[in-house]
This record gives structure tokens, C-alpha cells and sequence, in this order.
């Protein structure tokens, strides 16, 4: 459902930039971006099994 | 680089990223694989790198909108690095089929260093800063317009596609049937 969400609010910023104004469709976009970045700490849970 | 150059740069590079998101729901389809959370996740960063050239297109490019499709585009390699590391032992067959020879998420990173190295070459040329008169905001006629809403279209299919894929619960780490049409048989 995360990432049906991610999707319609990626396509309203996009919305947003074309027709609105660009304040707001910059402050949308970090929202989104901070979502991503909240869903990928989310899902990666696995362990990676390497060495560096 | 002119403003009216940059602006036919950006909308050319909508096109390169609809291109990206149609052959990956190709994919989807055609050969019947259904997306992993990090794919999913992959596919959102693209369409995110969309948002600073179709602001370049409608206001003039600026630095500030370059800055934003490069963070989508460090975002979207830190996420596909992720899930190359986790199939990068030996033995490990990766997650899909490969194309080829890559599995999706390794073109999804070079595809975001990609971007990245584009961003930051664009980013060199100042004339497109200024603005050459030529055109007004809203600009790249026909050709910038249908690439917006391609794009926004596309975004708005992958959330239907997703829906009908992972429902309204949380997504399955591997998914093998669309959820809502189970549900529906």
C-alpha cells in the first residue's frame, strides 16, 4: 500500500510543478523524498553477510 | 548551452525516463514478473527524477531544480546498491530474470550514476541560467508538453498496477500473484 501511496504522490508533485506554484512543488518533493527514504529504512532489514 | 537548448535537454530526458518506466512495466507484463519492494521503491526514484526537469521546463532551468533530480538520483543508487549487495554472493541466482545480463536493479544503478553524471555535466553550462529572451516560462511547445504528461501518466498507471499488485496491506517480499485479482478469483 506504501508504495501505491508513493506512486499518486510522486504523480500529484508532478501535477503540482506543471500547473502550480513552484514553492509548493518543491516542499512536496521533499516529502516525498523524506517517504522514500523512510519506506527504504523500513524494508531493509536483511542483513547484508559481507566484509568490507 | 541556451535556456531553450536546456529546456529541449530536459524534455528529451523525460522522454528517456518514460521510456525507462514503460520498458519496465513491460517487463512486468510480458514476462509476467511482479515487482519486489526495492524494485517498486526504484521505480518511485525514477519517476521522482522527473519532478526537476519538468520545473525546468515550466519555470527555466535553475540549479535549485537540478539539485533535486540529483538527490532523487543518489537516493535511487543507494537503494539499488542495497539490492545488489544482497545478491552478490556467489551463488546467489538475484531476484528475476536478467536482461541482458543484468538483473533490473543493477541497470537501475547504473542507470541513477548515470543521472547523476548527466546532472552534474548539465550542470556545468551557466548561459542556461540566463534568460536568452527566446522563450517564456511553460516553454518547449508540443514536444516538452506531451513528455510531462507521458510521464505524469505513466506514474499514475504504476500506482494502479501497484494497488492491484500489492493491495491495501503491505507489499510481499516476493511477490508471486496480484493480490486484488486473487482476492477477485
Amino acid at each position: 500500500m506504501e508504495f501505491t501511496i508513493l506512486f499518486l504522490a510522486i504523480a500529484i508533485v508532478m501535477l503540482v510543478a506543471w500547473r502550480g506554484p513552484r514553492r509548493l512543488a518543491m516542499g512536496l518533493f521533499a516529502v516525498v523524498l523524506l517517504a522514500c527514504v523512510a519506506t527504504y529504512l523500513h524494508h531493509a532489514t536483511d542483513v547484508l553477510k559481507l566484509s568490507f | 548551452m541556451t535556456q531553450t537548448r536546456a529546456i529541449a535537454l530536459n524534455a528529451l530526458s523525460l522522454y528517456a525516463l518514460a521510456g525507462l518506466l514503460a520498458a519496465v512495466f513491460a517487463a512486468q507484463f510480458l514476462l509476467g514478473e511482479l515487482p519486489c519492494p526495492l524494485c517498486l521503491l526504484q521505480r518511485v526514484l525514477f519517476a521522482t527524477l522527473a519532478v526537476g526537469p519538468i520545473l525546468n521546463i515550466r519555470f527555466g532551468p535553475r540549479p535549485s531544480h537540478y539539485a533535486m533530480s540529483l538527490l532523487a538520483a543518489v537516493a535511487g543508487a543507494v537503494v539499488s546498491s542495497r539490492q545488489v549487495l544482497l545478491h552478490i554472493m556467489p551463488g546467489d541466482s538475484g531476484y528475476g530474470s536478467a536482461l541482458l545480463g543484468y538483473h533490473y536493479y543493477s541497470w537501475a544503478l547504473i542507470g541513477f550514476i548515470a543521472a547523476i553524471v548527466l546532472l552534474a555535466a548539465i550542470l556545468l553550462f551557466d548561459r542556461q541560467f540566463e534568460d536568452d529572451g527566446a522563450t517564456q516560462p511553460v516553454a518547449g511547445g508540443v514536444f516538452a508538453y506531451v513528455a510531462v504528461w507521458v510521464v505524469i501518466g505513466l506514474s499514475a498507471l504504476n500506482a494502479i498496477s501497484t494497488l492491484v499488485e500489492c493491495g491495501f496491506g503491505a507489499c510481499a517480499d516476493n511477490p508471486i500473484v496480484y493480490e486484488l485479482l486473487k482476492h477477485g478469483s
